[in-house]
């Protein structure tokens, strides 16, 4: 998580102008039947990015991925990966990248090394290469043990780790990787970004999308999805700092009452649910506390915790999403 | 065209096969029980059928006529009854499948030589049945009468006015088996087509489409390396199933062996272009399938001449008729096991199936894209 701070450049997160961009789309869009899936993005991503893809269910990161990937076809715009445009020379992309689909695709009935070999064929990489890579990969997502077993009898964490090693079978310079660890438990979640970060630290440029937002914390920069629309896109602490306002955590039992206590309160711009864990997104924090108390005690709900804390990604995106929804209204 | 890739692909996909035992048996022992299933169903020969008889003369000679009536094996009496409502309910309720009533006055007119008035009733909704049932009868009708002359001292001789001499060639008792067995062979061999739909719509389903699909690997290599392991399973068949015919239903094989295994191998690659046609189109097994009956068995069972003659057949339907490769191979199949024909005889059709086949896999190659929407 701490070297991603090696380059100072990539520190900032903005698009370092001194690296070559590898992924541009200008006003790219798809279309299905009446939804735009992605819509009018414009996007840069340069060298050596560890890009993150944030965004609730249905945003579109998929359908972004897809798109860059050569494997949906534009409805308008364009889009160059690697220096090819995907409309006119998709194949010219296709060696140059390394893609995970979102849902299993590899062949269950296959054993995890002839998984490797399928692909390594399909990529011509060469026997010496094959040797020396598929070891290499093999020991980095721990299935070295179970080169023999079937896919289909691997944990869903051993299927996205052989998943990844297939995609890095040809040793692409670009990775798109769509929810690589949705479903996996915590252990091998914190695995694959050890992974992911290793990738990065060795130049890879890496495009995850991602619907946990603590995730996004450790990108280099993130693009925060809504809608087939990119509403931000910026380094994570960038992010956060362009919320308006400070947290407050409030846990009680009675929740719907507390909300709609304090949710009317001066200085509480929004409030948001988790369970019975409420956060008041408020101009300040140190302010407003005392005045949210008094209030619960006069309307005589109790609760468990009440206490200023840490803006996290989560509320950060939220909030975005909020104040879109608000704009256009308005 | 990579070799490396269409190998890849191939071996892929043989492995697939061996490892999946719902494809294995799809691909190597269906194309077997169909033309059991089939070949033993369609061409059973009715052995009896019961028949029921309302007496309404009650005389010697009426029931000398239903003794002898009921005597061979074909006519199976399960009831004599009282009235033809009786008769009518047993036709009815299924227990028996025609029914004879013997008319008053059947003795005298008899006697007087004035014809015999009996009365055949039979299952309309089993009109097979029903003629075998009247072809009995009427042989037995004919025999009573017959014996009823010579009694009389009577010539017999005109109640068989031509003496016609049938010689059917080829298939000298007219056994449907003979004729239905080869021609069956083109529907079975629909299995590796219906396997290589499967195939693709599964890769679909599955997303390992998808990962196929952003690997560098060329459109014509991808189904190239799909169809060969169906054409090497429909090899297999080409061989087992005519021996299975041959020793299992005792059909004749009277052509060359290598000349049969040659256009088995064209009518493959045609009847797989189809079948890779479907899987390109069919985003879902389930569609797949549905489409593979459409479009590869039920015109092949029904349009391809096997049951029902071309010649039967309105022009239009005819000339689409033509065009399926079941119907050129029947051709094939019927002439190669029982007419002993030879490529002089057979090259059109050979020439029809390599079109075919062509034609499938150009339109495969163009409607896939390598792309999933
Ligand atoms: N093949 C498709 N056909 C029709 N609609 C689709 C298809 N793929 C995605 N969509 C729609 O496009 C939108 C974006 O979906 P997707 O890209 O899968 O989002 P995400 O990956 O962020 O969950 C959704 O509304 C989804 O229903
Ligand atoms: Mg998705």
């Amino acid at each position: 998580m701490n070297d991603r701070n090696a380059n100072p450049a990539q520190a900032r997160g903005t698009p370092d102008s001194t690296q070559e961009t590898v992924i541009e789309t200008d006003s790219l869009t798809r279309k299905f039947k009446k939804i735009k899936a992605v819509d009018n993005l414009d996007l840069r991503i340069s060298h050596n990015e560890l890009f993150g893809l944030v965004g609730p269910d249905g945003a579109g990161k998929t359908t972004l991925l897809r798109l860059l990937a050569g494997l949906l076809k534009i409805t308008s715009g364009s889009a160059h990966v690697a220096g090819h445009d995907l409309t006119e020379r998709p194949e010219a992309v296709k060696p140059k990248i390394g893609y995970m689909a979102q849902q299993f695709s590899l062949y269950a009935q296959l054993t995890v090394m002839e998984n490797l070999n399928f692909f390594a064929d399909l990529y011509a990489v060469t026997l010496e290469e094959r040797k020396e890579r598929t070891e290499r990969l093999l020991s980095f997502a721990g299935l070295t043990p179970y080169t023999e077993r079937r896919a289909e009898h691997l944990s869903g964490g051993m299927k996205k780790k052989l998943a990844l090693a297939c995609t890095l079978i040809h040793d692409p310079p670009i990775l798109l990787l769509d929810e690589p660890t949705t479903g996996v438990d915590p252990v091998s979640r914190r695995e694959f970004w050890s992974i992911l970060t290793d990738l990065h630290v060795r130049g890879r440029t890496i495009v995850v999308s991602t619907p946990y937002m603590d995730e996004a914390d450790r990108c280099t920069r993130v693009g925060l999805m809504y809608e087939g629309r990119m509403i931000r896109c910026a380094p994570p602490d960038e992010i956060r700092s362009q919320v308006r306002g400070e947290l407050i955590e409030l846990i009680a039992e009675h929740w719907q009452a507390a909300r709609a206590a304090v949710g009317e309160l001066p200085g509480v711009l929004q409030v948001q649910t988790y369970g019975t864990t409420l956060h008041l997104i408020v101009d300040n924090a140190a302010e407003r506390l005392p005045e949210v108390e008094a209030h619960l005690e006069e309307e005589r709900i109790a609760y468990s915790r009440l206490r200023p804390t840490q803006l996290r990604m989560e509320e950060a995106f939220l909030s975005l999403v909020d104040q879109r929804e608000q704009e256009r209204w308005e | 065209m990579s070799l490396r890739n269409i190998r890849a692909i191939t071996r892929k996909e043989i492995q697939y096969i061996l490892r999946t035992r719902s494809t294995f048996i799809l691909v190597l022992l269906a194309p077997l029980a169909l033309l059991f299933i089939m070949a033993y169903a369609l061409t059973v020969d009715i052995e009896s059928v019961p028949i029921a008889i309302l007496d309404q003369d009650g005389s010697e000679a009426s029931r000398e006529f239903t003794a002898q009536l009921t005597d061979p094996t074909e006519l199976d009496l399960y009831a004599t009854v009282a009235s033809r409502e009786d008769l009518e309910q047993m036709l009815l309720d299924g227990s028996i499948k025609a029914g004879v009533i013997v008319e008053e006055g059947f003795e005298q007119a008899v006697a007087q030589q004035m014809g015999m008035p009996v009365h055949i009733i039979i299952d309309g909704t089993e009109p097979q049945t029903g003629h075998f049932a009247i072809d009995e009868i009427t042989t037995q009708i004919l025999d009573f009468t017959a014996d009823q002359l010579a009694q009389a001292g009577l010539p017999t001789h005109l109640l068989e006015p031509v003496d016609l001499r049938v010689e059917a060639l080829y298939n000298p008792d007219l056994e449907p088996r003979i004729d239905i067995v080869p021609g069956l062979i083109s529907i079975v061999l629909g299995m590796p087509a219906l396997s290589v739909a499967l195939a693709l719509s599964h890769e679909r389903e599955h997303g390992t489409l998808e990962q196929l699909l952003v690997t560098p690997v060329t459109k014509a290599e991808l189904l190239t390396g799909k169809m060969i392991p169906y054409i090497l399973v429909g090899l297999i068949n080409v061989v087992v199933i005519p021996a299975v015919a041959i020793w299992a239903f005792d059909i004749p094989f009277r052509g060359n062996f290598v000349l049969f295994f040659l256009l088995s191998v064209i009518f493959l690659f045609a009847i797989l272009g189809m079948g890779t046609i479907i899987g390109v189109l069919a985003r879902t097994q389930p569609v797949a399938l549905a489409l593979s009956f459409l479009v590869i068995f039920f015109p092949g069972f029904f349009l391809t001449g096997i049951f029902f003659p071309l010649v039967s057949m309105p022009e239009i339907i005819r000339a689409e008729a033509e065009l399926l490769p079941g119907t050129q191979y029947a051709i094939i199949t019927r002439g190669i096991f029982l007419k002993g024909l030879g490529l002089e005889i057979l090259w059109p059709q050979a020439a029809i199936l390599a079109a075919l086949g062509l034609a499938f896999t150009v339109v495969a190659a163009l409607i896939f894209k390598k792309r999933l929407g």
